[in-house]
């Protein structure tokens, strides 16, 4: 039988009011997430995909609508989620092993045995040996495995990760993916990412849901076919590729729902 | 993984070639030219007096300023330690002042509303006209000098504090609300050591006013120190006397900012801004 989904998101919708009026960053969404599931929301940008994130962490109210999560309602933050950003956000003047044992000293828990866990995870993602640099002292790639060290270190139930590889160079993001992966496989979580990179959503993700602008929606629930564990070479399967340019063809029916039409096409012949 | 690890840049790589001469190379541009800059003003002012024949109560060469330096060193010693202290406590005060204020001002919105107007305009208006009102409050001791280089200098650090803790990156705070962290932790955390950079070029600035401040005071009302020695030696039209003591008012002050420069140096290499 099928257990009941982790995180239920459900006729969501989230309005800001600023001085020139209303502005909805998500018209509706809803959705559910397995347990276990690593599920990515694939979309432009200002589509509304990190505020939707924002909302699950509950870092930001729903204007409308319900999102619970283990069948509680999300009212507020909860400390059982992990967060990463786009930029690492590390402290500056604290070691990588100080910062993974941030979210423990935040939390007010014994910091003791945590260390030994920040050891294994800094370890686990290459780092071992690094526990006692600083931030400036580690390349871009290395910073952002601190920072998922760091989401994992209080062993949440859920991983939300809001872009947490679009400001590394390409081929940093394809070793910061077959790391992640690799996190997943030992770790297993409850995974949450946001993208605009379809190879890299598509590689991740068990399903990827992919989201339209104005009105900013969910329009497609994608399943991602390729068993566990994965490597680099299923972007050579003529199936990846596939699902690729479907979801590819999904996120210009979007623009093109919403009257736009700012595909490719379109934006080259502006430039003719 | 491992390739990220070779990747890792040497700290500070510094140059395979050998070192004092390419060191002095190095340093020429930030030593040895304003050193060899000021050392012809200096030769310049001293010749010009000289060849001019410039009288002695007007402007005195280098030299004679110099020697006059030298007679009058306990002297000069004597009145330099008020000064010094009296600098130096006004100085630290501002920095307790402003801090504090700022700090307040940061957190409390109505705080803010009610009071950094006020605060702003206070700085708008030529503070030294204040000077003689601080003497009126505060009588003729060492308070009023104080008082009144804490109010000269405790603006730069309200607003670099204020900067210092507006300076944390917003997903930084989302991760602290995330983490159900309380305000007291995450300003002592993660606010605190944010600002420590922007607080110390706010000190930078203290520094100096604390001073000016100071000789002001000293100006109005003052049985010892510089800027008392000073007004003294002008009404005795003993020019040298005067130079003299603005020749160890600048040796202090260099001084003082060089300490506030040097804490700042390893404040941020505790930081790690590299």
């Amino acid at each position: 039988m099928e257990p009941p989904p982790q995180i239920v998101v459900d006729g969501v919708r989230k309005v800001y009011e600023t001085p020139s009026g209303p502005v909805e960053a998500v018209a509706r969404a809803s959705f559910t997430i397995r347990r276990r599931e690593f599920v990515s929301i694939l979309g432009p940008s200002g589509c509304g995909k990190s505020t939707l994130l924002m909302m699950i962490a509950g870092l930001d109210p729903a204007s409308e609508g319900s999102i619970t999560v283990d069948g509680a309602p999300v009212t507020g933050p909860r400390p059982e989620f992990g967060l990463v950003f786009q930029d690492a956000t590390l402290l500056p003047w604290k070691s990588a092993l100080e910062n993974v044992l941030f979210p423990i000293r935040m939390m007010r828990r014994e910091v003791a045995p945590a260390r030994e866990r920040a050891m294994r995870l800094l370890d686990f993602v290459g780092l071992g040996g690094f526990e006692g640099k600083k931030p400036h002292q580690l390349s871009g790639g290395m910073r952002q495995r601190v920072a998922i060290c760091r989401a994992l270190v209080h062993d949440p139930e859920l991983l939300l990760m809001d872009e947490p590889f679009s400001a590394l160079d390409a081929i940093t993001r394809d070793e910061m993916n077959v790391a992640l992966m690799d996190i997943w496989d030992a770790y297993h979580k409850t995974g949450v990412f946001i993208t605009h990179s379809i190879r890299e959503a598509v590689f991740l993700s068990d399903r990827v849901l992919v989201m339209a602008k104005r009105p900013s929606t969910v329009v497609a629930d994608v399943t991602i076919p390729f068993p566990r564990p994965r490597d680099m070479s299923i972007q050579e399967d003529p199936e990846f590729n596939r699902i690729c340019g479907e979801l590819r063809a999904r996120i210009e029916e979007g623009y093109a729902r919403a009257g736009e039409a700012r595909g490719p096409r379109r934006s080259l012949k502006a430039f003719a | 993984m491992t390739a990220d690890a070779a990747r890792l840049p040497a700290p500070a790589a510094a140059p395979a070639a050998p070192g004092a001469l390419r060191m002095l190379a190095r340093r020429s541009g930030t030593v040895l030219m304003p050193l060899g800059f000021a050392v012809s003003v200096l030769l310049l002012w001293e010749f010009l007096v000289r060849f001019y024949a410039v009288p002695t109560v007007i402007l005195p060469a280098p030299s004679v300023v110099w020697a006059r330096i030298l007679s009058a060193w306990p002297f000069l010693l004597t009145h330099l330690v008020p000064t010094t202290v009296e600098t130096v406590v006004g100085f630290l005060l501002s920095m307790i002042l402003g801090t504090t204020l700022a700090t307040f001002l940061v957190y409390g919105r109505r705080f803010r509303e009610a009071v950094y107007p006020t605060v702003v305009f206070f700085q708008l208006i030529p503070k030294i006209a204040l000077a003689p009102l601080f003497i009126v409050w505060l009588g003729i001791g060492s308070e009023s000098r104080l008082a009144f280089s804490v109010f000269i200098s405790f603006f730069p650090v309200v607003i670099a504090t204020m900067a210092g803790l507006r300076a944390v990156p917003p997903d930084m705070l989302r991760l602290c609300r995330s983490l159900t962290a309380t305000e007291a932790q995450v300003f002592a955390a993660v606010r605190f050591p944010y600002a420590l950079p922007y607080i110390f070029s706010g000190m930078k600035i203290a520094v100096t006013f604390a001073m000016i401040g100071v000789i002001v005071g000293e100006f109005i009302t003052a049985q010892a120190g510089l800027g008392y020695l000073i007004l003294f030696a002008s009404s005795q039209a003993e020019t040298p006397l005067i130079l003299a003591s603005i020749a160890t008012l600048c040796v202090i002050g260099l001084v003082l900012y060089g300490a506030v420069a040097l804490a700042e140096k390893a404040m941020l290499r505790w930081y790690g801004s590299a």
